[in-house]
Formats: C-alpha cells, sequence, structure tokens
C-alpha cells in the first residue's frame, strides 16, 4: 500500500514539477480529440439530417381534376390502387384538393397576399414512400406512363442521393479524422512522455541505481501519461459538447436543419473519447518509455570515462 | 563474496577494458581498484552492478552468477549491492532525508521503517542538523556523506564505489574514507576504484592493480605505487 502511495505521491509530484510540459500535453491531446470529436459530431449532424430527409415521402404525382378533361371520376383511386401494388412503393396515400388547401395554408400562414388564391387551382396528389429511395427513376418511369391522369411528377430523390453520397463521404472521412488525430494523440503524448522522461533521466538513472525495476519506473509515468490523457479528452468533449449545445440552441428555429445530436451521443462517445484520451495516455507512455528504457537497461549508457 | 572469473569486456569499436580479469574479493574484504584513466577499473565496477554484460568470463555476486541473471532480475542484484559515484547522482528535488529514504520507498518499504533507518543513517554519516537541506546547499563532501548514506541505508552486504572522492579535496576526501572504513567494519564488503595515491596507502587494504583492462598486481596491503603507473 505505502508503494501505491509513494508512486501516486511521485506522479503528482512530477505533474505540478513539469506544469509546462504537462499543460502541453493536455494541449496536445485536446486539440486532437476536438478536432476528431468535433468531426465525429459534424458526421451525426448530417447523418440526422439525411435520415429525416429520407423519411417520409420521395415521390409527389400531381394529378389532373377528375370527372374533368377525359379523366374518370374515379381515375385518382384507381391509380392510387395500381400504385400501392407497386413493389418498389412502401406506402401511398392521397391527398384530395381540400387537403392541399389545408396544407397549402399551413404553409403559407401568415402571408395573406399568398393565400389569396382560388384553392381550386390547387392539384389532388398521391404521396409515395419508396422502399428503397434508389428506386425512384423507376416509380417516376411508370407514373409517367399514365399521362391521362397525372399532371406532374416531382421526387427529390435526387437531392437525397446526393445527400446519401455526401453522408457515406463524410462518414469515412470521418472516420479517418478520427483514426489520425487520435493517433496523432497518441504520438504527442509519446513526445511528450518521452521529454519529460528525458527531463527527469538523472532520477530515473538514479531510481534504476537503487534496484527499481522497469515497471516501478514507468508507473508515474504511466499514471503521467493517463492523468493528461483524461484531462485533454475531458476538455475536448466537454469544449465539443459546449459548442454544439450552443449551435443547437441557435439553431432552434431553424426548421429545415437539425443541430442536436441529443444527449445520448455525447454521453456514448464522450465515455468513448475519455477511455480513448486514457488509453492513448498509457500508450504514448508505454511508447515514450520503452525505447529509453531499452536504452538504458544499465544505469548509464554511456562508455565510462577513459575508456572509449 | 564477489569473484570474476577470466572476465574480458570489449566495447564497440574494439576498446578492451578488461582483459581476461579473475579476482576472489571475501565477505568483509575492502579492495581498491586502482590505476590510470582507462586502465578498466570503472568497467570493473559496472560489470560487478551488471550495468554493463560481459564479453567472456563468469561474474559471481553475492553467490549469483551475474552474467546469466535475466534482465528482469537486475534491479534485485542492484538492491544488494549500494553504489557511490564520484558525481553523487543526488535527487536535486528531493532533501537529504528525501533522497536517502528514496532507496527505501523503491523497494517498498512503510513509512514506519523508513523514518527511523533514515534517522540512523543520516546520523552515521553525520549529517543529523541537514536532512531538510536540499543537494545544492551542500558541499561537495556533504553530498557524498549523502550519496554514502543512501548506499548504505539499505544495509547491504556490498558497496561498490566508482571514484568516490575524485571531485574533493584531499582533507573531505579522509572525512569519505573514515566513514566507508566504518561501514566496512560493520562486514561490508567494499570495492572501490580510485587513483587517490594518499588514500590508498592511507588504508592499507587489498589493492589490485589494472593497466589496459589487465591486472598488474593483486596486493593483500599494498601501496598505490606498485600499482603500475
Amino acid at each position: 500500500m505505502s508503494r501505491v502511495f509513494f508512486l501516486l505521491r511521485e506522479a503528482m509530484h512530477n505533474l505540478r514539477r513539469n506544469l509546462l510540459i504537462v499543460v502541453g500535453a493536455i494541449l496536445a491531446v485536446f486539440i486532437s480529440l476536438s478536432l476528431a470529436f468535433g468531426a465525429l459530431v459534424v458526421n451525426e449532424v448530417l447523418k440526422i439530417n439525411t435520415l429525416a430527409w429520407q423519411e417520409g415521402v420521395h415521390v409527389i404525382a400531381f394529378l389532373k381534376d377528375a370527372g374533368a378533361n377525359g379523366v374518370p371520376s374515379d381515375g385518382h383511386q384507381t391509380l392510387l390502387a395500381d400504385v400501392r401494388s407497386w413493389e418498389e412503393v412502401k406506402d401511398a396515400f392521397y391527398v384530395d384538393k381540400a387537403a392541399a388547401w389545408v396544407e397549402y395554408q399551413q404553409i403559407f400562414q401568415g402571408q395573406d397576399e399568398l393565400l389569396d388564391i382560388d384553392p381550386s387551382v390547387l392539384p389532388a396528389s398521391i404521396r409515395i414512400e419508396l422502399v428503397d429511395i434508389a428506386l425512384f427513376p423507376s416509380v417516376k418511369f411508370k407514373l409517367e406512363q399514365h399521362q391521362d391522369v397525372v399532371l406532374r411528377v416531382q421526387t427529390a430523390a435526387e437531392e437525397i442521393e446526393q445527400l446519401q453520397n455526401l453522408s457515406k463521404v463524410l462518414n469515412v472521412f470521418g472516420l479517418g479524422m478520427a483514426i489520425v488525430l487520435g493517433a496523432s494523440a497518441v504520438v504527442l503524448i509519446a513526445n511528450t512522455i518521452r521529454l519529460a522522461i528525458y527531463a527527469r533521466r538523472d532520477e530515473v538513472e538514479i531510481m534504476k541505481l537503487v534496484g527499481a525495476s522497469n515497471w516501478y519506473i514507468r508507473i508515474p509515468f504511466l499514471l503521467e501519461g493517463l492523468i493528461e490523457g483524461l484531462a485533454g479528452a475531458a476538455t475536448a468533449v466537454f469544449m465539443v459538447w459546449l459548442g454544439a449545445s450552443q449551435l443547437a440552441r441557435a439553431g432552434q428555429g431553424f426548421a429545415l436543419f437539425r443541430l442536436d445530436v441529443g444527449t445520448q451521443f455525447f454521453f456514448r462517445w464522450g465515455l468513448i473519447f475519455l477511455l480513448f484520451g486514457a488509453g492513448a495516455g498509457v500508450v504514448g507512455s508505454l511508447l515514450g518509455l520503452s525505447r529509453y528504457l531499452r536504452e538504458s537497461d544499465g544505469i548509464g549508457s554511456e562508455v565510462p570515462t577513459g575508456v572509449a | 563474496m564477489i569473484r570474476l572469473e577470466h572476465v574480458t569486456k570489449v566495447y564497440e569499436g574494439g576498446t578492451v577494458a578488461a582483459n581476461d580479469v579473475s579476482l576472489d574479493i571475501q565477505k568483509g574484504e575492502f579492495v581498491f581498484l586502482v590505476g590510470a584513466s582507462g586502465s578498466g577499473k570503472s568497467t570493473l565496477i559496472r560489470l560487478m552492478l551488471r550495468d554493463e554484460p560481459v564479453t567472456r568470463g563468469k561474474v559471481w555476486v553475492a553467490g549469483k552468477d551475474i552474467t546469466t541473471l535475466p534482465k528482469w532480475k537486475i534491479p534485485y542484484l542492484r538492491r544488494s549491492v549500494g553504489t557511490v559515484f564520484q558525481d553523487y547522482k543526488l535527487l536535486q528535488n528531493k532533501t537529504v532525508a528525501e533522497n536517502i529514504a528514496f532507496a527505501l520507498e523503491v523497494l517498498g518499504r512503510p513509512r514506519s521503517v523508513i523514518k527511523p533507518q533514515v534517522d540512523q543513517v543520516i546520523e552515521l554519516v553525520g549529517l543529523s542538523e541537514m536532512g531538510g537541506r536540499y543537494p545544492r546547499q551542500l558541499s561537495g563532501g556533504e553530498q557524498q556523506r549523502v550519496s554514502v548514506a543512501r548506499a548504505f541505508v539499505n544495509r547491504p552486504p556490498i558497496m561498490l564505489c566508482d571514484e568516490p572522492t575524485g571531485n574533493l579535496d584531499p582533507k573531505t576526501s579522509v572525512g569519505i574514507m573514515k566513514l566507508l572504513d566504518r561501514i566496512n567494519r560493520t562486514g561490508t564488503t567494499i570495492v572501490m576504484a580510485t587513483h587517490d595515491h594518499a588514500i590508498v596507502d592511507a588504508m592499507q587494504r587489498r589493492v589490485v592493480g589494472l593497466d589496459k583492462g589487465l591486472v598488474t598486481r593483486d596486493d593483500q596491503t599494498g601501496r598505490y605505487e606498485g600499482g603500475g603507473e
């Protein structure tokens, strides 16, 4: 027990003594993990919004008025039944002229000049949700074959497909960023610990002199790396959370784009980043130490004076 | 206690620091290794501490063949061997008492054991009033006393001293030698590398002369002058 306290005391003492190096290491981890975590949050925001856009209506078929211009009175319902039977279609529903007017009023609420129109000009429509968004060209083609009933086909699928591709690219980019920046955090900690060891090489030499094992020498440095990694990661998680929360709050009134990624996301990924920071600190310390301890396995690796 | 059997040490570049050296040092002996700079004194100390591997031959310390000692066991060897160096090797950010206690803390001794042992050894080396001082506040001789205290606090059966008086004036050197002599009288085997004529002549102990890695003489109660310098 006294050994544990001694090692902890040594680690804390060394952290205090090498404050500048320690702050440097914490900042290095903070910057690397902030960028990685930030990239992850941005990726999540895009994913959430892409998913939101992917849900719901993908294709709208505006219809000619039933019972006029050669359109049979049951033409709309016949087409709806037909559409529902298509294998590409997950769901389809009918919006009649009255419902279209209600929807129009909702969209342009408060804009009196736009509301001053003849409601009968608004066409009825069939709103279609696809099984797979990639199938939209086939559905569009089929609808265009019903020129007698279909006035116009509108689809947001091309835009959604572009967003999907963008999301895939961002996923890969985010993952790549996280790996590169995470690795850089490990390297930075390793270098910092190496600097700390260099600054304290006399101490390490004396520890070896009095019979300390390599593991005994390692532990205070590992604790230092762990604390630095954790502190850097905690600061990164907190700052990214703070930034994202402020952005989400600022974007609350923005209906088309959602900026809030949710507490659960932050909790889960925050924990992962804390663990990663701690792990990066320990691995960095081990890397920084291993070469030094291997090279100086004796008390002094230099050739004795007068011999070389 | 220490035995070297046909030990040869060749450094990278071909420098021969020990050439077929055989020595047998008994328990409680005080042995001087003498010779000019580059004669191989420090190398022999390092070989006994397994700070360097031998090129050929065998080294036994406290009954163990340390040439075949696995790396992870080296710290255990060093716990049974106290070491004193010319440059003191003290931690500048620790006080005298902390420097000495460090050797026991590394071994995981409880505080209740460390405190009395440190106090005792501080008194032995004559630094009772200086336990709270830092190395930079001490003279060279006082710093070397701290170094000796740290080497002896664990009561090792062997002490290896590499030029412990090399940085000290003659009067201070005598003080350090008196201290080492006192420790030797407790039964601790001491091997000391030096090129200090006066000390070797005054102590009248066993003298092993070295020249270019070769043992040139081994006198039981020798003087420095016979050392072939």
